[in-house]
């Protein structure tokens, strides 16, 4: 089995830069986009286990990211990172079925451990 | 000089001409008062005269001792009247004119004692009687007629004072009341328009003048309200503008968001793999975090500048360029209002003399007021043009617009639309400030359709 694919969308580049160095120390193969639209389109090539995206961004934001996910790939995972943590975009978050909501400045910790949850099959089991 | 001063003299002159015009008048009267009396009188001797000349006629016709008698006893009783009315007499025709009077009575009565005893004689004495009796007659009856001419001439005269002073009263009444209106309407016209530039926002103050009227001090006292409300009015520019700090700052909280997670995602990624990453990465991370240091302090800075007291400074600016810093401020409101940001500004564009901090709050009040007008994911479009002399920027939004009957309102003090949400104190601090610089601020808006904030300000 491969390692895992991890996709971060983040207008802030080194937010993905930043994580795409400390998830492929720990073996994720990581791609990072700074904008929303081409990861979309990338979706449609490859296949990957969890999608990091951030909330606010300028063009397609993440909450389209996430429903457009769930509409065509529902078994991806959807972590949301933001700049702007109120209840309402917890909220819409939370409603859009995401698996995680991290507010910004992120612990890199925590961002693992929520990975590391997405991708146990029991989990998954689970869940599904 | 006093008004209060002005009104008493002008008025103390009025007084003492009319005062003047009756002393005159009763003057006149007592004159002719006492040359009536006279005439009365000299009417009576006239006529105490005629009695006697009657007598004499009779004496001389029938020789009758009984006249002489009466003549004698007429003469005595016209003497005795001279005596008791002397002092009229003496006042109406003067002592000399008493005295020929007495001296002709005198005169008559010696050529009556004179005539013949019991008889007739060569008639010289009587030829004497008759010429003397004839003289008094004649003088008395002279003297009465001029006196009644004099006073005839008298009442004339009075007639004529009574008119001049009657014309010269009115006329110095309407010259004083003239005057003094002038100069009071000249000042409240000054001060009238004092009141009212201070009304559209300009708070000019008048020279101050030593020793004026009352109007004056008025107008002094106008003045320094206008001071008052001009001090008053830059507090309440930076009591507002700390109000939009509160907006700004909840953005501005977001934006500092971004490069302080920036900074921490390199430091726990340093942290974790220092021990595999090559130095040069290593240094790059480090140069990355000092960079978005960088990017927290301007960040502030923006904000620290625009919340800074500032005096008025006017420079020369381009109200693109004034957008252009402007936009920053507001940057994270459009942001989290998923608001679609269109900017049409026309370069070149004619520069503007302006105090940028100023009408750079004018921008960040009209681009806040918009971002709460479309709630979320509106359309905002800021554009600048030059038109005759003049250059304007107008911000046009997508949002709810403004109901027409509030329209007249919008930028008076306190009046607000957005209940606890707004000071209403945005746009009347936005229209005095337009104002300070010879510009204005103009609105359009329909309900439904959106708003248009323009701006406008002479080219230089």
């Amino acid at each position: 089995m491969g390692a895992h694919r991890i996709m971060v969308i983040d207008d802030e580049r080194i937010v993905g830069e930043m994580a795409k160095l400390s998830l492929e120390a720990e073996g994720y193969r990581v791609e990072t986009f700074v904008d929303a639209q081409p990861a979309l389109a990338r979706l449609e090539e490859a296949t990957f286990e969890v999608i990091i995206t951030d909330y606010k961004m300028r063009g397609v934001d993440g909450m389209e990211v996430l429903k457009h996910v769930r509409k065509a790939h529902p078994n991806v995972k959807v972590i949301m990172i933001t700049a702007f943590a109120n209840l309402d975009t917890a909220i819409e978050a939370l409603r859009g079925e995401v698996h995680d909501f991290f507010p910004k400045p992120v612990k890199l910790k925590d961002l693992k451990a929520s990975i590391h949850r997405a991708l146990d099959p029991t989990e998954r089991a689970a869940h599904e | 000089m006093k008004i209060e001063r002005q009104i008493i003299l002008s008025n103390s002159l009025v007084m003492l001409l009319i005062a003047l015009m009756r002393a005159v008048g009763y003057q006149s009267l007592s004159v002719i008062l006492t040359k009536l009396r006279f005439v009365e009188i000299a009417d009576d001797l006239n006529a105490g005269f005629l009695e006697t000349r009657l007598s004499e006629k009779n004496y001389f016709l029938y020789a009758d001792p009984k006249a002489l008698e009466a003549i004698g006893q007429k003469l005595a009783s016209t003497e005795e009247a001279i005596d008791r009315s002397r002092e009229e007499i003496e006042a109406a025709i003067g002592p000399e004119n008493l005295a020929l009077l007495r001296a002709k009575v005198r005169g008559y009565q010696l050529a009556l004692a004179a005539l013949p005893e019991g008889g007739r004689g060569d008639g010289k004495a009587e030829a004497v009687l008759r010429a003397r009796g004839q003289d008094l007659r004649e003088f008395s009856g002279t003297t009465t007629g001029l006196e009644r001419q004099a006073v005839n001439r008298i009442i004339g005269s009075a007639k004529t004072v009574l008119f001049v002073s009657f014309v010269a009263f009115f006329a110095l009444a309407f010259a004083v009341s003239h005057f003094v209106s002038q100069r009071i309407v000249r000042s409240l016209r000054t001060i009238e328009a004092l009141a009212r530039s201070i009304s559209q926002g300009s708070f000019q103050q008048l020279p101050r003048r030593e020793g004026g009227d009352e109007l004056d001090a008025v107008a002094a006292a106008l003045s320094s309200m206008s001071e008052e409300l001009e001090h008053r009015e830059e507090q309440i520019i930076q009591a507002r503008k700390l109000a939009s700090i509160g907006v700004l700052t909840a953005g501005v909280t977001h934006e500092l968001t971004n490069p302080v997670n920036n900074i921490s995602m390199i430091a726990q990624t340093l942290a974790e793999l220092h021990a595999q990453l090559p130095a040069e990465k290593q240094l790059e991370m480090v140069g990355q975090i000092d960079s978005e240091t960088d990017r927290i302090k301007r960040i502030i800075k923006n904000l620290l500048d625009f919340s800074k007291p500032q005096g008025t400074r006017l420079a020369k600016t381009s109200l693109n360029d004034l957008a252009k810093k402007a936009l920053p401020l507001v940057q994270n409101q459009l942001t989290v209002s998923n608001i679609e940001l269109t900017q049409a500004l026309t370069e070149p564009l004619p520069q503007v003399l302006v105090d940028e901090h100023q009408v750079q709050q004018v921008l960040v009040n009209l681009i806040v007021n918009a971002v709460q007008a479309m709630g979320t994911g509106g359309h905002l479009t800021i554009s600048t043009r030059a038109t005759a002399g003049r250059v304007e920027l107008s911000i046009q939004d997508n949002g709810q617009g403004i109901a027409p009957e509030h329209l007249p309102q919008i930028f008076d003090p306190f009046f607000s639309t957005k209940g606890t949400q707004g000071t209403g104190l945005g746009l009347s601090v936005s229209y005095g400030i337009m104002k300070n610089h010879n510009g204005e601020i103009k609105v359009e808006s329909r309900l439904g359709v959106g708003t248009t904030f323009t701006i406008g300000l002479p080219a230089v």
